[in-house]
């Protein structure tokens, strides 16, 4: 796709000049291709110096699923800190034998460390769990993406430790952080609600960092489009299952009518999680009395699963 | 006015000089779910579109 503009007449980009490529509704700017990208670079490397996600010393992995947010994400790592001798960066790609939809995101996956060169490592779900994701679910689609999430959280800590990593990244958008707010809101979970994955944990965990939480899904989605990194890759065939696919319409359809929703709804998040801090349980406390991993209750996530089902 | 939506489907229209923003949302379209090209070159939702143009209507798919 050509950065280059169509016609005169078209929306301008407001630093440049140039042909428009995005409309920031929320900063009420237009942008071409190459103020897009240097506006991206700079917003997320401010988010990680602002939150101290990546210091010197450190060793992260990307969690590196090969669709778009990580590849954006992975992208934007390796451009502020691939030629960081200090700093180390290894993708790590989870395979959780999802049919028909995970290929394709693997094979993205490996061409982008391949043309980076950056280390990667891969986990599949048979490796940690003896079986597939589509054969684990049998009978419980409805609830794929949370046993999903659960799953694929330990697989990647799996990978992270590995790898000697001390934090990991994801890919989790504006979007996707804003969802989870709502959600969580409309859950009445407090909890998740102002609960921070990215704090110092003592040791106790790898902690988790989003370098992109404050880039909209849109503006990935035209940052990858117009270096010509996009790729039409087709979407997870169990997330027709989840409650998040209707949050998502309804709070798109709430950010395009009110550009800044989203983001006040970040706000809002930081808001309730200083006044809250102390008087309930932010990153888990407790250890699993039977795996030992942090857990906030006595059995964790992953051992009330296998309980359930795994083997 | 040939308009490619993300099923691959191509339809003809003829809507005026018209906003891609009035196009997307007579097709019950969200313009923060998709990209938008005009004769293979991104458009923003306020640009005014027109007689021969070509627009093609990306999904941005969730999640990754």
């Amino acid at each position: 796709m050509s950065l280059k503009p169509a016609r005169s007449g078209d929306p301008a980009c407001s630093l440049c000049g140039e042909p428009a490529v995005i409309h920031q509704r929320h900063a009420g700017r237009h942008l071409c291709g190459t103020h897009l990208i240097a506006d991206i670079e700079q917003r997320v490397s401010e988010t990680i110096a602002s939150r101290q996600q990546i210091v010197p010393g450190d060793c992260v992995t990307v969690a590196l699923s090969g669709g778009k947010d990580s590849t954006a994400l992975l992208l934007l790592l390796h451009r502020i800190f691939g030629s960081r001798k200090d700093i180390r960066l290894v993708a790590v790609t989870v395979d959780e034998g999802i049919s028909g939809y995970r290929e394709a995101t693997i094979r993205s996956a490996e061409d982008l460390v391949k043309r980076l060169g950056v280390e990667h490592i891969t986990v599949s779900f048979w490796e940690v769990f003896g079986d597939s994701l589509d054969t684990l679910l049998k009978g419980r689609e409805t609830q794929a993406c949370s046993i999903c999430g659960i799953l694929r959280k330990k697989a990647l800590v799996v990978g992270a430790e590995q790898a000697g990593a001390t934090k990991l990244a994801t890919g989790h958008n504006l979007d996707d952080e804003a969802q989870s707010v709502l959600m969580n809101v409309l859950r009445g979970d407090l909890t998740r609600l102002v609960r921070d994955s990215g704090a110092d944990s003592g040791g106790r965990f790898i902690p988790r960092i989003k370098p992109l939480m404050y880039i909209q899904e849109k503006e990935i989605a035209t940052y990858l489009m117009v270096q010509g990194v996009w790729s039409d890759l087709p979407e997870c065939p169990y997330a027709i299952h989840a409650l998040r696919r209707e949050v998502r319409s309804m709070l798109s359809a709430i950010e395009y009518q009110h550009p800044g929703t989203m983001l006040r709804l970040m706000e809002n998040k930081k808001v309730v999680g200083t006044a809250f801090l102390g008087k309930t349980a932010g990153e888990p406390v407790g250890t699993c009395r039977e795996c030992g991993d942090p857990c906030s209750g006595e059995l964790c996530q992953l051992c009330q699963l296998r309980h359930s089902f795994l083997r | 006015m040939k308009l490619i939506l993300p099923d691959r489907s191509i339809r003809a229209i003829d809507p005026g000089p018209a906003t891609v923003e009035a196009i997307l949302e007579k097709e019950g379209i969200n313009p923060l779910e998709v990209m938008v090209s005009r004769d293979g070159k991104l458009v923003t939702e306020d640009t005014v579109v027109s007689g021969d143009d070509e627009l093609r209507v990306i999904r941005i798919s969730h999640g990754g």
